[in-house]
């Protein structure tokens, strides 16, 4: 006997991202899923945003990783709250991992909140953790195919920052190739460039993170 | 590793479904599951059997029909892909505009309910 059935998978999953994105919503928290392969310089970037946005945003940040707490360790020295999850086996932040390190932020002390996916371009973009924009980042030395290679991490992501910028000069990557490749598989994708070296491209970048961050937090 | 997850998930659906159908065995569990999800159906099948192990729907098979990329071009119309192309496959002009291949749904399942 055959049942039709016609479900999504993954739906505890979602129920956990729908009650992320009610939490946010009530303390009108503007969250971005920030995401990329391992060492294209997530940290950094946030890092750079921290210091820029002092004084106009209150940044929170939730690290995730599989092991240790490196990243949210150097976060706090730039004087913000960051909280460390540990994914262990897994290879992204699954939703009830990232509600309860909700518990660790104090939502009513934030505007913007930075979580910052484990290294991959793959699982994370798979994912949903209820946030209201979800960054996908390019390092300008990984090569200029990869939305072709890893074509649902860009399509899933409202915007595209190409990263290490300052080191053009030293490697074969074609920022207008990417952008073309990013835009066949997302016609509506954000791009911008930035270098958290040089500072080159980040008011750009941050304007636009601020200007989307001031609609939410009303 | 996030096909771990998706087993887990389809085993509860799997069972649930067949309770209230009064299944005894889970016979199949048929799946849709688009190209681009990166998903690796022997990955899914081996952890599905693990997971399912002494459960009704242990030795269950598992059927995936892959849902393709939808693609649209100005000139020959609509066609399908199975990876991501900017150009059209048969005038090679660029696309003007893709989509589906996402979809990760459980469509049916099969049971005995003897």
């Amino acid at each position: 006997m055959k049942v039709d059935i016609e479900r999504r998978i993954q739906q505890s999953a979602e129920d956990s991202a729908r009650k992320i994105r009610d939490r946010l919503a009530a303390r009108k928290v503007f969250a971005v899923n920030l995401i990329s392969s391992p060492g294209s310089g997530k940290t950094t970037l946030i890092e750079a945003a921290i210091d820029a946005l002092h004084g106009k945003k209150r940044v929170a940040v939730i690290e995730g990783d599989i092991e240790t707490d490196i990243d949210a360790a150097r976060i706090r020295k730039h004087g913000v709250q960051a909280h460390q999850i540990n994914t262990r086996s897994s290879c992204h932040i699954q939703p009830f991992l990232l509600l309860s390190a909700l518990d660790h932020i104090d939502l009513r002390a934030t505007d913007l909140l930075f979580v910052e996916n484990v290294g991959n371009l793959v699982c994370p973009a798979e994912v949903p953790l209820g946030e209201d924009l979800r960054i996908v980042a390019l390092s300008v030395t990984e090569g200029d195919e990869k939305p072709l290679k890893y074509p649902l991490a860009f399509r899933t992501s409202g915007m595209l920052v190409i990263t290490k910028t300052d080191l053009l000069p030293h490697v074969k990557f074609d920022p207008e190739r990417v952008k073309t490749a990013a835009r066949a598989v997302h016609p509506d994708i954000e791009i911008f460039e930035a270098s958290a070296v040089t500072g080159s491209g980040l008011p750009a970048f941050l304007g636009r993170i601020e200007a989307l961050c001031d609609r939410k937090n009303g | 590793m996030h096909e771990l997850g998706i087993a887990t998930d389809l085993l509860d659906i799997a069972l649930a479904e067949a309770k209230k159908h009064g299944g005894r065995r889970i016979l199949a569990v048929n799946l849709r599951i688009g190209v681009l999800r990166g998903i690796v159906p022997e990955h899914l099948l081996f952890l599905f059997g693990h997971v399912s192990k002494g459960t009704i729907a242990e030795d269950a098979r598992l059927e995936v029909e892959e849902e393709p990329i939808r693609i649209e071009c100005g000139s020959c119309g609509p066609s399908e892909a199975r990876e991501f192309v900017l150009e059209c496959p048969s005038c090679g002009r660029p696309c003007g505009g893709v989509g589906g291949g996402d979809s990760l749904r459980i469509t049916s399942i099969d049971i005995d309910t003897d």
